[in-house]
């Protein structure tokens, strides 16, 4: 563990805005039961959790800022210390009411997108994964583009705070499996409303982003014949073909923070397909089900208890996976265990001084969505277990 | 000149109910608890000289230590600026004018840092840091513990 230096500000007297630079480091553990969990063999417990960044911004007038920052991190088979740029930006609030900023930003979606990478921002080691799951993240975390956003005031009506998004996620095809390359983002958009309610600590929120993601797949040369032979694939077939996945995802969030106490709670459906000329990769509109309630206190500026309830249907016509997969071979099971995944989290979070903090997290898993078949030796969900759980222990510095 | 002083009556009841959450965790230390009830903190909130504002609501002061508003009205830019995490004045501040505990003042800081949103005001070390703090930006808004001098600064009252 590195504990890093509390530089955050300069001497005032000589330079009145100076750089500010803050930073975190990250390392945990976790030891899955059933099935392995984010990690390859966390079924044998797993140090592939490590999170390092270090950011540099500067207010370069009353109005305008720019910053940066590096990121680097490891999970399992995401990651792998590749170094980049997690954001950066250039920002100009003309008024309150309306900003403009232009680079690689986090995107607003939900209460927590933005700030899914930061430990310390937050109670839990994992956030609810049905919302937030952290294999998404390079689609979902940040965007390269321009961004416009302003808080304005309501009088006794508290004030609306807007977010408006659109740009391209360039992608790292590092995480991608061998089978596809070229993936691509051709455009992102979105917006948030956040609304700060006249009673104390309340807001509430929507968020929506629609996304296409593309993707050149190939089917590797053995398997081609067979699907020849079978009639599902085209006798004058080649490698590679086009893939497209178009997604619209909206949440509505509502949090209450006050005090010591924390509530929230977000519900949120995500619509994907899966479009190809060949039609055995083409899946139809899917709709998916995700929510959490979260909560947590304070019970001394140390040590903060929290817990939450979080839910994910991949299919939200088929909550209880009673119907084939799409797209099976005709003797396929029954989704089954793999159509729900219900998770229950326990966490201790001890802020042992200022820059430093130790979490302890245990989650009862029932159902196998989100899941990795990968991950688990490639078999299906279905046959995955059933009822399982999850050990986590982190520990960040940070300034 | 107004002058008022804040204290937290929820505060001076907390440390009872503390307590027993301690005891049930298995850190018993009523001791040290009970001595912070006796002295309970006050603070003021401190503005510049020149700045015509006479009162704020809390409503404006959280928005400007949050950075949801960084212009006064008369368009200057806002600079607040607190005092550390460990002093009474800021926690009191924090509890009474804020309605969020520090730490959660913190998590909300290292939500925007980390996210690229924005910076924390600067976290001043003494009283006296704060009050020069004030005294050199005309749009600087600040609070200092109820026995601390305040020069030529102005202390505004909260409504």
């Amino acid at each position: 563990m590195v504990v890093l230096p509390a530089v955050a500000w300069a001497d005032e007297a000589s330079s009145p805005l100076p750089i500010e630079i803050h930073a975190f480091v990250s390392q945990g553990f976790i030891k899955s039961t059933g099935n392995n969990y984010l990690a390859e063999d966390s079924t044998k417990g797993s140090f592939e959790f490590t999170e390092v960044g270090i950011n540099f911004s500067k207010q370069l007038t009353d109005r305008m800022r720019a910053g940066m920052q590096l990121f680097t991190h490891d999970l399992g088979p995401l990651g792998n210390y590749r170094t980049r740029f997690d954001w950066f930006y250039l920002d100009y609030r003309f008024w309150d009411w309306l900003g403009v900023r232009a680079g690689r930003t986090k995107v607003p979606f939900g209460l927590y997108n933005e700030s899914s990478d930061i430990d310390a921002a937050r109670v839990p080691v994992l956030l609810p994964q049905s919302l937030y799951p952290v294999s998404f993240r390079d689609f979902l975390l940040a965007q390269t583009g321009g961004e416009v956003y302003g808080i304005v005031p309501m009088g006794a009506a508290g004030s609306l705070e807007y977010r408006l998004y659109g740009g391209t996620v360039f992608y790292d095809t590092a995480d991608v499996s061998s089978t596809l390359s070229n993936v691509r983002v051709p455009y992102i958009f979105g917006a948030r409303l956040m609304w700060q309610a006249p009673i104390e600590g309340l807001q509430l929120g929507a968020s929506a982003q629609k996304l296409r993601i593309d993707a050149d797949a190939s089917i590797p040369a053995t398997e081609i014949a067979k699907l020849q032979m079978a009639g599902e694939l085209p006798a004058g077939f080649t490698n590679p073909f086009k893939l497209q996945v178009p997604a619209l995802l909206a949440v509505a969030s509502i949090e209450y923070s006050a005090h010591d106490l924390l509530l929230a709670s977000e519900y949120s459906r995500w619509r994907v397909s899966l479009e190809s000329p060949v039609a055995l990769y083409a899946v139809p509109e899917t709709t998916s089900e995700r929510f959490y309630l979260m909560a947590a206190y304070h019970v001394t500026p140390w040590f903060t208890p929290g817990v939450y309830y979080s839910v994910l249907f991949p299919n939200v016509d088929d909550r209880q996976g009673r119907n084939l997969p799409l797209a099976s071979t005709p003797d396929a099971a029954p989704i089954g265990r793999g159509a729900y995944q219900h998770d229950l989290a326990l966490t201790v979070r001890y802020d042992l001084n200022a820059y430093w903090l130790l979490k302890l997290e245990s989650h009862y898993m029932h159902g196998t969505a989100g899941l990795s078949p990968e991950l688990n030796g490639n078999r299906p969900l279905s046959t995955l277990v059933e009822d399982w759980g999850v050990f986590l222990v982190k520990t960040t510095a940070y300034f | 000149m107004t002058q008022t002083r804040f204290s937290s009556r929820s505060l001076a009841r907390r440390p009872t109910r503390r307590a027993l959450l301690w005891c049930l965790l298995g850190f018993c230390t009523l001791g040290g608890q009970s001595a912070r009830a006796e002295s309970t903190p006050e603070f003021r909130l401190l503005i510049h000289p020149e700045n015509p504002a006479t009162s704020l609501s809390k409503e404006f002061v959280t928005d400007a230590f949050l950075k949801r508003v960084t212009r006064w009205q008369d368009g200057e830019t806002v600079h607040p600026v607190d005092q550390r995490a460990d002093t009474g004045a800021r926690r009191v501040f924090s509890e009474s004018v804020l309605r969020r505990s520090v730490a959660a003042v913190k998590r909300y800081w290292q939500q925007r840092i980390f996210s690229g949103r924005d910076l924390p005001p600067p976290e001043l070390e003494s009283d006296d840091a704060v009050v020069g703090y004030v005294l050199k930006h005309r749009g600087a808004i600040g609070y200092v513990s109820a026995s601390a001098k305040l020069g030529r600064t102005r202390a505004v009252s909260v409504h």
